[in-house]
């Protein structure tokens, strides 16, 4: 296994500069009286967000930056992409005290990054007599964090696969899990089409979709449907559902058709940018407690990401077009799947729950249960 | 009985202002663009850098505002809407010399703004024999220009078409006419249910939005027999703005307090967002040869000063205007929410198709009792009184003038003086 790099971020003060120009300008709009959520992030929000950040945050910026060092060992490691350039891909990387530990792939989504493994990663790599551990390779996808990204057409999961997989065979692990939700998920149900059975043995996801009801190609489905009740609980995840597709789908719009249109602002403004994370981050999680500083440490990883911040939405317009039936398409998974159903979840996001996350992943590697051992020599114990 | 409350109105956007903006602008920070991309990915890298070139160095809005306001008499007056609080309403009227000229009121869209009237007004107010004249309103919608903002929710088409009609009472047209496109294909639409008959008395739109989709009218028998080859053609851009084009729509229409964060923070942001719809949206239309040069009788005055291009114009309208960019985006929230249902007309309407408009649909789709005019053209796209202004007058002319199926629709109005309506016998 060739030597790893070690990266630590460290922002360029001439960035820090400009972002300080930019919030020392800052122009914000008015807003309809008691709007609330309902046209959008709340002024009262982000003004307070932007005043923090403006006077407090932005200052102590070595500390955030430390901090992140310190809780995930990072690196960086050229991958090679067919049909494009090479890539530099920044990675966490922690491998528990447990020899036999499985190797799990983390892969985050968006508006995420690889700050989402931040409070799993210490529970991840535990060793414990009782449950399973596990060595963590979370990378930031290309165009995410500190990833460098494609600058041709046409990179999509198939290339977002690829990268993950070759990261995990160039730090020796020939056979690991994953771990993934939102692109996450579906970068990692790309990795099982494509590297499964030999190298991934095993995939787990908290954002599983699922088809509708239809006459020809669920038509069971259709039936149960038709004749028994939801449950309260799936009632209202299904109410949750059509919400989201009705009220919150803007960005995905616009992010599959014209996200260099989009990006112009994000890229130039850091309010901008704020509200438009912001808005996902608190509404697709379950009255998730965010902080100012976690909300501003996830907006300056990507207000400072390699890429900037206008690229990484760019996922969304490659898959849609390689694939426009993605989310439609049923994928049958050809290694054990596991899947943690979260009751405020739609498509994406977030961790709110680090720790049933990672009870979901203990069980489903755990002595007894169906996907221990995949991995021979790493049953995790 | 009310007090007249018009005020003559003269852009004047402080120095102070136009200083922040420059600030901004030096301080802009560009994406990266994949290669290649071409219009692919949305506005063009080197399309935007070339702008911002221009708006930063050489661009004096200044200027412009002169010229603005050399070309456009404006007014603000106080309008009050039912259910919410008074608005002050930025307008343009100007007066043809025919004393009888045909009340009209001129209704925008998004991303444009009362300036679109600027190259049909000279046109629509012109005296002659030959055509009618019309007496020229329009204004900036709340929310746009240098008109207030409503800051309740539900401000919606009812509204709207509530200020635009009290407008021309107040302004004296008891009866009137009135054209748009884009919202203002809406608005009127809304207006023309509301006041039809008794004060407005017929409609024009070069944006005829009449289905809710894609689809023939259910009665409609072989609804794509006989297409000709300009429908074929919109049918596919239909298709194609729909797949396509409506990211910003949906956006709008559910989350535009989030997107306006950018729209007022970044001027590059509010730029891109404004050209890219310039752009996919018109006929081809060369914008940023566009400095401005509408009519001879402007040109001798004004080539010589002309530096810049109208797309800069058009963006730092919404820059600076009133209630910031934000506020424009609203009326797709309240439009969404409101719910849409069949809205039929039944005063005379006219429809003017373009070829590059967003929305087209083979005209057997659209016919209407009151559909008295229809005008299919080979050139011109959704801005259409900007991009084709004689194209669209001449269609009004033909609709109302002497012969037309909408002339004499305002009794004593016809657009034309005494001695020609009534030839010495």
């Amino acid at each position: 296994m060739a030597a790893e790099t070690p990266f630590k971020v460290s922002i360029p003060e001439a960035k820090l500069e400009i972002l300080k120009k930019k919030l020392d300008l800052i122009q914000l709009p008015n807003e309809i009286e008691g709007a609330g959520w309902e046209y959008g992030a709340p002024l009262s929000d982000i003004q307070r967000l932007t005043k923090y950040w403006k006077d407090e945050y932005l200052a102590k910026w070595r500390d955030h930056e430390a901090k992140l060092n310190e809780d995930m060992p990072q690196f960086t490691k050229d991958i090679n992409v067919e049909g494009f350039s090479a890539l530099k891909i920044h990675y966490v990387h922690q491998k528990s005290a447990v020899k036999g530990a499985i190797p799990l792939l983390f892969v985050h989504g968006w508006p995420g990054s690889f700050i989402e493994v931040r409070k799993v990663l210490p529970l991840l790599v535990q060793g414990s007599a009782d449950h399973p551990s596990f060595h963590v390779v979370a990378p930031s996808l290309p165009n995410f964090g500190f990833s460098e990204g494609p600058k041709t057409k046409g990179f999509e999961l198939t290339q977002y696969a690829e990268v993950c997989h070759k990261l995990m065979i160039s730090l020796g692990y020939d056979e690991y899990v994953t771990q993934g939700g939102d692109w996450g998920m579906l970068t990692t149900r790309k990795i099982t089409q494509l590297y499964g059975g030999k190298h991934c043995k095993a995939y787990h996801t908290n954002t599983p979709t699922g088809n509708p009801p239809h006459p020809i190609r669920r038509p069971l489905l259709l039936l149960q449907h038709l004749l028994f009740n939801y449950s309260p609980k799936e009632q209202a995840g299904l109410d949750r559902t059509q919400k989201f597709w009705k009220e919150q789908t803007g960005f995905f719009a616009q992010q599959t058709t014209m996200p260099q249109t989009l990006g112009y602002g994000l890229a130039d403004s850091p309010v901008g940018l704020l509200a438009w994370i912001y808005e996902k981050l608190v509404g697709w999680s379950d009255d998730y407690k965010w902080t100012d500083e976690e909300v501003l440490t996830w907006i300056s990883i990507h207000w400072f990401a390699e890429a900037g911040p206008a690229a990484s939405i760019r996922i969304y317009y490659e898959v849609i077009k390689a694939t426009p039936d993605i989310f439609t398409t049923p994928v049958a998974i050809s290694v054990p799947e596991g899947i943690s159903a979260f009751p405020k979840d739609n498509v994406v996001l977030p961790r709110r729950q680090p720790e049933a996350l990672v009870s979901d992943l203990r069980k489903m590697f755990g002595k007894g249960s169906p996907a221990f051992g995949l991995i021979v020599s790493k049953t995790g114990f | 009985m009310s007090t007249d409350s018009e005020a003559s109105f003269t852009i004047n956007i402080a120095q102070g202002e136009i200083e922040f903006l420059r600030k901004k602008l030096e301080l802009t920070r560009l994406p990266d663009e994949i290669t290649d991309a071409g219009r692919d990915y949305g506005v063009p890298l080197t399309d935007i850098r070339r702008l911002l070139a221009r708006w930063k160095d050489g661009y004096d809005w200044k200027k412009h505002e002169a010229i603005l306001n050399a070309e456009l008499p404006q007014f603000t007056r106080k309008v009050a809407v039912d259910g919410f609080d008074e608005l002050d309403i930025h307008y343009v009227h100007k007066k043809s010399k025919i004393k009888d000229a045909l009340p009209l009121l001129f209704v925008h869209g998004w991303p444009g703004s009362f300036i679109e009237v600027r190259k049909i007004l000279p046109l629509l107010t012109a005296p002659s024999d030959e055509y009618p004249s019309f007496h020229v309103v329009t204004f900036s919608l709340p929310g746009y220009g240098f008109s207030s903002n409503p800051t309740k929710r539900g401000f919606g088409m009812d509204q709207y078409a509530e200020v635009g009609h009290k407008l021309m009472l107040a302004l004296g047209y008891h009866e009137y006419v009135t054209q748009g496109g884009d919202w203002g294909f809406y608005i009127l639409r809304r207006q023309a249910s509301l006041y039809g008959g008794t004060h407005n008395k017929a409609w024009h739109t070069n944006f005829p939005r009449a289905l809710p989709d894609v689809e023939p009218p259910s009665s409609l028998p072989n609804p794509y027999d006989g297409l000709t080859e300009v429908e074929r053609n919109g049918l596919g851009r239909t298709k194609w703005f729909r797949s396509e084009g409506r990211g910003y729509a949906i956006e709008q229409g559910t989350q535009p307090q989030t997107l306006g964060y950018s729209l007022a923070d970044s001027p590059v942001g509010l730029l891109g967002w404004i050209y890219e719809k310039l752009v996919n949206w018109s006929d081809e239309y060369p914008w940023e040869e566009d400095e401005g040069l509408f009519l001879s009788v402007f040109t001798s005055r004004y080539m010589a000063n002309f530096s810049v291009p109208t797309v800069l114009t058009w963006v730092s309208i919404y820059w600076f205007s009133r209630a910031g960019p934000t506020a424009s985006l609203r009326i797709y929230y309240e439009r969404m929410h409101e719910g849409s249902s069949p809205e039929e007309t039944h005063i005379p309407m006219g429809y003017s198709y373009f070829p590059k408009e967003l929305w087209r649909v083979p005209s057997r789709w659209l016919q209407a009792p009151n559909l008295v005019f229809e005008s299919e053209h080979t050139e011109g796209g959704h801005f259409a009184a900007h991009e084709k202004p004689e194209l669209l007058v001449g269609d009004l002319r033909t609709m109302f003038g002497k012969g037309g199926p909408a002339f004499g629709v305002v009794p004593g109005k016809t657009g034309y003086n005494a001695e020609v309506r009534h030839p010495p016998s």
